[in-house]
């Protein structure tokens, strides 16, 4: 390419540092540049076309007043000069829209955020294609580097004899869960799956190990009366949909000179339709990962259904080719999670998230048992065999502690989120810890956040990192009950935990949308954008600055990690770890945690 | 609805500030004003009354989870919707 000679100007009493910066990569892509100073009259730069004969005009303009006028004036100059026909006129800045540059009749406007790269292009008389970036963004292992071994060998101890009697106990025992896991890993290909193969010996045997709403599927051909299928002209449109946006897409970092936290958000909205568009939008303001959220009654349901299908209330049914459709809208870097952790197909959920490669699923047996409404007794057969197939398949899960919103203090959650990550060690398998950063009722009721809501979760996190080398990922999401229905709050409110957690280190975070406090209707993706926009904001600003903890965050994070090995103790003593969920060691009715009561009286002896 | 609005992936937010004497005058004039526009689907997701009035934002939802949605073909060989 013949080298431009380019002059840029600044029509404002005031330098633009954006027009500087342009200048310098103008230049550096080997063109020449003539850089003029602010504040002179648009004769005088008519003027410094003329003499330096330049082939194109960058100008700028920041201040907002008279804009257009004097803009006009510029062009009317130019015109008269005859300047317009032989040179290329440009102009950028904050005051600056496009539609008003087209309308003077410059030859491109650059509104704020323009990058070097696009006046490049236009000097070079080439079109502008955005950085796409995808090659950029590459799926983190949220477990590498972390070594699991105990610092804390009091409390390694007692959680292997814990661990010795749960894998004892679940040694003889399955369930109409652990069975329909069993039939999905053996008789269910997901290659004949995509091929369309009927799988005779898949729905001979499955369908008689559901319950009534998956076996009427099956055997009548009954959908659910929330779910739909599509149509065949919906499915071409969503295909054409993906392939459009895919196209066009880039996907910009939300970490700024961080590495990490990763950052999830949920999506669920009932319909993979919406989710995919939820999905998209949520990659393009730069989530590194996505959840699969399903609905309440899919926990409480012995078996899936299959079909694409959608469904009118909160949460996306898990089917195979739900889960099909949505993986195959995901860009190559995206994370992936599919939560297994809380009802009757836990490790059902786990295989499918296998056979599918899911990146990540979510296990926690205490979580599920106290403030999920599983049996204890169902979820532990059922939580050890879905942790063994997530060892097989080599998926990382957190351990959520959601009973901490049922009222139950950290401490005993903790010890039952540690209780489940070394029965995961033990079989081979991954866990990284969730502490949740939150608003908990017993942070209320104790006014452990009547200050900041900075001391207890810098405490929680410290407790953990004292006790084993493992990573940390809190959740779900953070900030839970700190956020209101006002976006502004609520985005700030996300922004300043997930600062909080990345000043703290931790591995990954899951965040909620601006909606998270609305409960009167769907959440819309625009409240999605909001904190992904919010976080970033945050790691902006923050960048790498570290916190220290405070003398209180140190206080209570010793009483976390003393009150975790007291009731670890307590579990020991009992000798029977399902029977400690029945009795509220690991949380109580005082505490607003109670055994769940679905899948009760379904364990099966083998 | 017009092909623009089809093109509304869920939910469109009316965010404002409404002169109004209490917080219940507010919420009545914002529903009323997002029926008048043609919407029926609509909600108050945020309300705040202070002395001078409401910030309000108030929501229409154009697609829900399950419906048919228009953007699926928007923007494509000059169409607007399914």
């Amino acid at each position: 390419m013949t080298p431009k000679k380019v002059l840029l100007a600044p029509i404002d009493p005031v330098h633009d540092v954006g027009l500087k910066l342009i200048s310098r990569g103008i230049r550096e892509a080997g063109h020449e540049t003539v850089l003029l100073q602010p504040d002179l009259e648009p004769e005088e730069i008519i003027q410094e076309i003329l003499s330096h004969r330049v082939d194109v005009v960058l100008l700028s303009r920041t201040l907002g007043y008279g804009v257009a006028e004097i803009l006009a004036r510029f062009v009317d100059l130019a015109d008269a000069v005859g300047v317009r026909g032989r040179v290329r006129l440009g102009i950028g800045g904050m005051a600056i829209r496009p539609e008003l540059a087209a309308e003077l009749g410059f030859d491109a406007g650059f509104g704020p955020g323009t990058t070097v790269e696009e006046a490049l292009a236009f000097v070079e008389g080439r079109e502008y294609l955005p950085g796409r970036g995808k090659e950029s963004k590459e799926k983190q292992d949220l477990t590498r580097g972390y070594s699991y071994a105990y610092r804390n060998s009091r409390i390694a101890g007692l959680l292997s004899v814990i661990t010795d009697g749960i894998l004892d106990w679940a040694a003889n025992k399955t369930s109409p869960g652990v069975l329909r896991a069993q039939v999905r890993e053996d008789l269910w290909d997901v290659d004949r799956w995509r091929n369309y193969e009927k799988m005779s010996e898949f729905l001979a045997e499955y369908p008689g190990l559901c319950g009534e709403v998956p076996q009427n599927f099956y055997l009548k051909g009954v959908m659910h009366p929330k779910t739909r299928r599509f149509t065949r002209e919906e499915v071409e449109a969503l295909e054409q949909y993906v392939r459009d946006t895919v196209e066009r897409m880039s996907l910009p970092g939300l970490r700024h000179t961080l590495q990490k936290p990763v950052v999830f958000n949920q999506y669920g909205t009932g319909c993979p339709f919406l989710d995919t568009g939820h999905i998209k939008v949520s990659e393009a303001w730069g989530a590194d990962g996505v959840i699969h959220f399903d609905p309440s009654w899919g926990a409480r349901t012995e078996g899936f259904m299959d079909g694409f299908l959608t469904h009118q209330e909160d949460g996306t049914v898990i089917t195979p080719a739900n889960l099909n459709r949505i993986k195959m809208s995901l860009e190559p870097g995206t994370l992936w999670q599919v939560r297994a952790h809380r009802g009757l197909n836990t490790p059902e959920t786990v295989v499918l998230a296998g056979k599918f490669k899911a990146d990540l699923t979510k296990i926690n047996i205490c979580y599920g048992a106290l403030g999920a409404g599983t049996d204890p007794a169902r979820l532990t057969v059922d939580g050890v065999a879905a942790i063994r197939y997530a060892a097989k398949y080599g998926i990382p899960f957190d351990v959520v502690t959601n009973e901490e919103l049922c009222g139950v203090p950290a401490y005993k959650a903790f010890a039952g989120m540690l209780i489940t990550a070394d029965l995961s060690l033990r079989l081979g398998a991954k866990p990284a810890l969730q502490p949740l950063f939150c608003y908990s009722p017993e942070v209320m009721l104790e006014g452990y956040m009547r200050d900041n809501y900075v001391d207890f979760n810098v405490a929680k996190v410290l407790a953990l990192r004292r006790i084993i080398d493992a990573p940390v990922w809190p959740g779900a999401p953070i900030g839970f009950m700190t956020q209101t229905e006002d976006r502004v709050q609520s985005s700030a409110a996300t922004s300043y935990h997930a600062s909080l957690a990345a000043m703290l280190g931790v591995d990954a975070i899951t965040i909620a949308s601006s909606d998270e406090a609305y409960s009167g209707g769907p959440i819309t993706v625009p409240s999605k954008v909001d904190t992904l926009r919010a976080v970033a904001e945050g790691f902006r600003f923050f960048g790498h600055t570290s916190i220290e903890p405070s003398a209180q965050a140190r206080a209570w994070s010793g009483e976390i990690e003393s009150g975790i090995e007291g009731v670890l103790r307590r579990v020991a003593d009992r000798g029977d770890f399902v029977q400690a969920l029945y009795e509220g060691i690991l949380g109580n009715l005082e505490d607003g945690a109670y055994p769940g009561r679905n899948g009760r009286d379904t364990v099966l002896e083998k | 609805m017009s092909g623009i609005l089809r093109r509304i992936m869920d939910g469109m937010d009316i965010e404002t500030f409404l002169v109004c004497s209490s917080e219940d005058e507010g919420r009545r004039l914002i529903l009323q004003f997002m029926k008048e526009i043609g919407f029926t689907d609509v909600d108050i997701v945020f309300i705040q009354f202070q002395g001078p009035g409401v910030r309000v934002r108030a929501r229409a939802y154009v697609h829900r989870p399950g419906d048919t949605y228009g953007w699926l073909k928007a923007g494509r060989t000059g169409e607007d919707a399914l």
